[in-house]
């Protein structure tokens, strides 16, 4: 039992307007004035400012109060404010406790009256616990001084040379081959209509000399584990067949390769690739990997090894194996990207039916100078389009696909219709459900597109067939209703590019898993506050950069990535971490040594003591999940802060 | 007394997922009714048999049990640990006559604020119906 | 392997042969086998470690102060150098069992040898029968409806994991008592003391169903009278209304393995404003708090474990069907978590195994 007489003082928060006219602030003050060891009680118009705090802090030394209660919004948003409030004061901050009547009363109940009951009751419960609660111990460990980059598009690339630039260490691993993700596709980037390539290169050249960061391409982040500050990662490096440090990128093996014919995803089909590969022509590193797939010798065990035979550097090797790397890590960007919507599922448009139906990726690749047609804008029999239309949210917006809006298409289809204007003069109609242009510039390009003559056309397409009423004016028609002017329209084209929407990296679910964030209902990972931290996650020391948060620009990429990186070496410069105090303990009076905590800890973190013939938690390990506590019949086991006086306190008072 | 019914409800939920969405459902200010009373936890595996028993025994009209959807667990599978605890105790509450109904597990993400209100609608809604918590009050619980 | 036991003095001498046959070729180093002390007619778990102690061994009288479950986890805690034979009855050894899973001790010294159990008296009917020995029953079976309630409505009356099993069902245990090897370990017993394979009377496997059919019969009965009884709240305040909260019933608990039950620690030591706010709340509060929530919560705890054995009703001072209520909701946890306690050292215990897949 408690032998110091808990001395509490309850502040309950006006927020402005945002919980005083709903709740009867004042009298869930007089309530709480009435409880159990409540010494002091008040009500006040921000607790959350300085002067909010400062009374807080005074009220401490004033009335020797040992424990505090704030009546306010969600301990998600403000409990480090007040307990930093208590601490100030020389009183423990977890001596504190919160009732959060805003997002909880306040703001879901019309009800004053019923909003009033509720307050009363979460500040009762409140009070109830904090009266359970003790000062808890902390310590300071060392955050090891390098950072995890899982995805090595433009976002990832950005946060490693942000991070190493700042002096540490990167790993930024990258399942293909190159990294460059997705941006190194593109030719032609939008509002400005500057060369993709131009920027994108050079970041990726940095990123592969720079002292400070080591690439792992090819490879993937098969295991994550530990803590803030000490992440222990294991990477599985897939054999390239390649040696790195003995390549010299001169490219003879591809061009010997006698295995011609492999599609290239690169080129997203339009292509082909030999079996030893670089997938495009400015792949840092350089080395080429052998798709043991289509390998002669590897997949079909034929006597091949040209590869082999022409390499001057000695470089081939085919025995190599996969290998494992176990990493430390201080910090961990997560930038997986996202994946490109299939259309092949919404069968209306055709695609993988017409050849002249393309995805807005392919014609990233047929309007790059490095592309299958070196940037020609070409249909597949070599000539130019007369007329071409392009779908805008094709699979976002869609109940049945992408509920979302994908936030880039509007503006990569009106920089694909420039380029279709621009490059072969074909007239252009553009069908889209609204045209969403928010962004510095981009209202503007929207304009200057129209003004290029561009056809838009607001409806949705119903279809697109290849029944033509004159084959000589196109080998498509596309069937839209034009909800402007509620007039339908069969329109015949040469050539129809698709605006998919964008969709969460394949294998994203898995990374979510391994670091333990969450994500939405869509897939996209959720941050730790949609306003306030943008870029962090509910777990300590992982980070979020680029579009696995949500579909978004470069722009915003690089922004977020530069964001990421901040935090990650703002956290590394810090040098140290204090370990969570809301940790499991088991005490070794009570414990009876069943070791049934051992079979339920998802961390490893309790270990068996065969001496005392008790079980013991490693406090370094431990998450304080409580599987431990939850299933210790004596309860031996308890998640400080959530102990069982504590969690029975709080249904007490709301019950009593 | 029917009219007058104002159940009271615990809802014992982790603070990844279904506080998280509370929250949303708060600062998206979707309206539901007033009777839930949220008890914060790091996570449904850390819900002891005894909460629940207590919760019960102690007069609350229903008990909620909200946590991340099955693989989606901050700390990997508390939540499934929760299932079947909650199953083990739910039978035996069930023996004495208590309603299965008024013990319920729901998966409610974070960013499900909309689900969040949905669910505590219906399931002060099933409370309404079965009335009163038939213990409630007596003294010598 | 089976054979028969022969000996003119009957079952009970038959047994004791056996014992001594272990003890004197240091097949085990000691018995824990029922025997009556010099100062009552009630026998109680004792260690037996010179063979000339085992003419006070009586493992098949119809009475047990205790399930020796608990004694035997004591001496079987940790490796103390020392073989120990065991005879036990079967809800002893499957309690055994779950102390095992959960760590509390190990089998790897022990001999268990199980006995097929026609029930057990309370004490202080047996007490009250047979106070001077006199037309004592020795091993035979008595009229059902002079066990307890927990034995008269068992169906797990013949072992399940015993190494070797004495088959009191088999009968003639007025010339000495059927033995059955089932392990490895058993049957090398047999081997080590030369015993001769009999083939098992026939009317063995009947005697078994019979019993377990008239027992299943009772069973039923009472496990729907008592749902019955016990359908609402109010119904079973009036179970455990005179309620001491003394909690012998876990002390008496075989499976009930903490060292400290969280009952008695801070948990439940609430500040005395709690319990006036409760009072004030409620106009009034029964004293001592929770005693409710105590066997609400020992039965969310191990009603899965339960073995059956009846012994919290038996010591409990305010005459409460403890074991009633307890085999009435294990019924249905075992079956929610379709799991026997006792039947297999390798089962996992339920709320410690869980996947993705489960409903």
């Amino acid at each position: 039992m408690n032998k110091e007489i808990p001395r509490i003082g309850v502040y309950v928060c006006h927020c402005g307007m945002n919980i005083a006219p709903r709740v009867d602030v004042e009298q869930v003050a007089e309530f709480a004035s009435r409880l159990d060891h409540v010494v002091v009680a008040r009500d006040y118009k921000f607790m959350c400012s300085n002067p909010g705090q400062e009374l807080i802090v005074e009220d401490i030394k004033a009335h020797n109060l040992n424990r505090v209660v704030v009546a306010s919004c969600s301990p998600r948003m403000h409990e480090a404010t007040f307990r930093k409030a208590c601490r100030k004061a020389g009183l423990s901050p977890y001596n504190f406790q919160m009732a959060n009547i805003r997002e909880q009363a306040s703001w879901v109940t019309d009800d004053s009256r019923l909003a009033t009951a509720k307050a009363k009751d979460l500040v009762a419960a409140a009070v109830g616990r904090v009266a359970f609660h003790r000062p808890l111990q902390t310590r300071r460990v060392e955050v090891n001084k390098s950072v995890l980059v899982i995805g090595g598009g433009i976002a990832g690339i950005q946060a490693a040379i942000s991070a190493a630039d700042a002096g540490y260490k990167v790993y930024l691993v990258e399942r293909e081959p190159s990294i460059g993700g997705h941006m190194a596709k593109f030719d032609k980037t939008f509002p400005t209509l500057d060369c993709a390539a131009c920027i994108m290169t050079p970041k990726m050249v940095i990123a592969g000399q720079h002292e400070n960061i080591e690439l792992l391409t090819y490879s993937e982040v098969v295991g994550l584990e530990g803590f803030v500050g000490n992440y222990k990662a294991r990477i599985l490096k897939k054999p390239r067949y390649v040696d790195e440090d003995k390549c010299t990128g001169c490219g003879t093996c591809m061009e010997k390769c006698p295995t011609r014919r492999v599609p290239s995803g690169f080129e997203e089909g339009l292509a082909f690739r030999p079996a030893i590969y670089s997938p495009f022509p400015q792949a840092v590193p350089k080395t080429p990997v052998i798709d043991a797939e289509h390998c002669r010798l590897l997949a079909k065990n034929k006597r091949c090894g040209v590869c082999a035979k022409f390499c001057e550097a000695d470089a081939i090797d085919f025995d190599q194996k996969p290998q494992y790397l176990d990493l430390t890590v201080g910090a961990v960007i997560v930038a997986t990207g996202f994946a490109a919507f299939d259309p092949s599922s919404m069968v209306q448009y055709g695609y993988g039916i017409y050849p002249e139906v393309y995805t807005s990726l392919q014609f990233e690749r047929l309007n790059n100078a490095t592309g299958p047609t070196a940037g020609q804008i070409v249909m597949k029999n070599g000539q130019v389009p007369r007329k071409v239309a392009i779908i805008h949210c094709v699979g976002s917006r869609d109940r049945n696909h992408l509920p979302y809006c994908s936030r880039v298409c509007c503006m990569y289809s009106l920089k694909f219709a420039h380029l279709v204007r621009e490059k072969t003069g074909a007239e252009v109609w553009s069908f889209y459900i609204d045209m969403r242009s928010p962004g510095k510039l981009y209202e503007e390009f929207y304009n200057r597109v129209q003004a290029e003559g561009v056809h838009a056309v607001r409806g949705k397409v119903a279809m697109v067939t290849d029944i033509v009423d004159d084959p000589g004016r196109g080998s498509l028609t596309v069937v839209a209703e034009n909800t402007l002017t509620g007039r339908n329209l069969r329109l015949p084209v040469d050539m129809v590019i698709l605006s998919v929407g964008l969709q969460p990296a394949e294998g994203a679910g898995e990374v979510a898993r391994m670091a333990g964030i969450s994500a939405d209902g869509d897939g996209w990972f959720t941050e730790l506050h949609a306003k306030l931290a943008p870029v962090n996650t509910p777990t300590a020391g992982i980070f979020l950069a680029g579009c696995c948060q949500g579909p978004k620009d470069i722009p915003d990429t690089v922004a977020q990535a530069m964001a990421a990186a901040g935090q990650a070496t703002a956290l590394l410069a810090a040098g140290t971490v204090e370990t969570r105090a809301e940790i499991s303990s088991i005490d070794p009076d009570i414990c009876s040594g069943c070791k049934s905590c051992l079979q339920v800890c998802p961390y490893n973190a309790i270990y068996f003591d065969e001496g005392r013939q008790v079980a013991v938690v490693n406090d370094a390990l431990c998450q304080g999940c409580g599987s431990c506590s939850a299933t210790c019949p004596s309860s031996a086991a308890a998640v400080a802060q959530f102990n069982d006086s504590q969690v029975m306190a709080e249904i007490d008072a709301i019950l009593a | 007394m029917e009219a007058s019914f104002e159940p009271k409800i615990i809802a014992l939920v982790c603070n990844w997922c279904t506080y998280t969405a509370a929250d949303l459902a708060g600062t998206s200010r979707l309206k539901y009714p007033a009777n839930v009373r949220l008890v914060r936890l790091m996570c449904t595996g850390m819900i002891d048999v005894k909460y629940v028993i207590k919760a019960l025994l102690d007069g609350a009209d229903g008990v909620f049990i909200g946590g991340c959807h099955p693989g989606d667990c901050h700390y990997i599978n508390g939540n499934l640990k929760a299932r079947k605890r909650i199953q083990g105790v739910g039978s035996i509450l069930e023996s004495f006559g208590f309603e299965p109904q008024r013990l319920a597990l729901r998966w409610i993400g974070a960013s499900e604020g909309p689900e969040f209100a949905h669910h505590m609608t219906e399931f002060v809604n099933t409370i309404m119906q079965l009335g009163p918590n038939p213990s409630k009050a007596r003294m010598i619980l | 392997m089976e054979t028969f036991l022969k000996n003119p003095k009957g079952a009970h001498e038959a047994v004791r042969d056996l014992l001594k046959g272990l003890l004197e070729n240091k097949l085990a180093d000691a018995v824990l086998v029922a025997a009556r002390t010099p100062y009552s007619q009630l026998p109680m778990p004792m260690l037996i470690a010179d063979g000339q102690h085992l003419e006070k061994a009586v493992p098949l009288l119809p009475v047990a102060p205790f399930n020796a479950a608990r004694q035997a986890e004591a001496l079987l805690r940790q490796d103390a150098g020392r073989k120990l034979a065991l005879v036990l009855r079967p809800c002893e050894i499957r309690a055994l069992v779950e102390l095992v899973k959960l760590n509390q001790c190990s089998l790897d010294q022990a001999l268990v040898i199980g006995l097929e159990c026609y029930g057990r008296m309370e004490n202080h009917d047996f007490l009250d029968k047979y106070a001077s020995g006199e037309g004592e029953p020795a091993a035979s079976r008595i009229d059902e409806q002079l066990l307890c309630t927990a034995c008269r409505t068992c169906t797990r009356c013949v072992p399940e994991t015993a190494d070797l099993t004495l088959a009191t069902f088999a009968g003639g245990l007025e010339k000495g008592i059927w033995l059955q090897a089932k392990t490895e370990a058993g049957e090398q017993v047999c081997k080590d003391l030369e015993l001769g394979h009999k083939d098992m009377d026939p009317g063995h496997r009947q005697a078994v169903e019979e019993l377990k059919a008239g027992r299943g019969q009772a069973d039923r009965e009472l496990v729907e009278a008592m749902a019955r009884a016990m359908a609402s709240m109010e119904d079973f305040q009036k179970i455990i209304a005179d309620c001491i909260n003394c909690y012998n019933c876990r002390r008496a608990c075989p499976v009930c393995y903490c060292k400290t039950c969280v009952f008695v620690t801070d948990v439940f030591q609430h500040p005395p404003e709690m319990i006036f706010r409760r009072a004030e709340k409620r106009g009034a509060v029964k004293l001592p708090t929770d005693t409710t929530m105590y066997h609400l919560t020992r039965l969310a705890h191990i009603s899965h474990a339960c073995v059956g054995c009846g012994h919290c009703t038996s010591v409990c001072p305010a005459g409460i069907p403890v074991a009633d209520f307890f085999k009435t909701v294990a019924r249905k946890t075992q079956e929610l978590f379709d799991y026997i306690p006792g039947r297999d050292l390798d089962e996992p215990i339920p709320l410690l195994v869980f996947d993705e897949n489960e409903k």
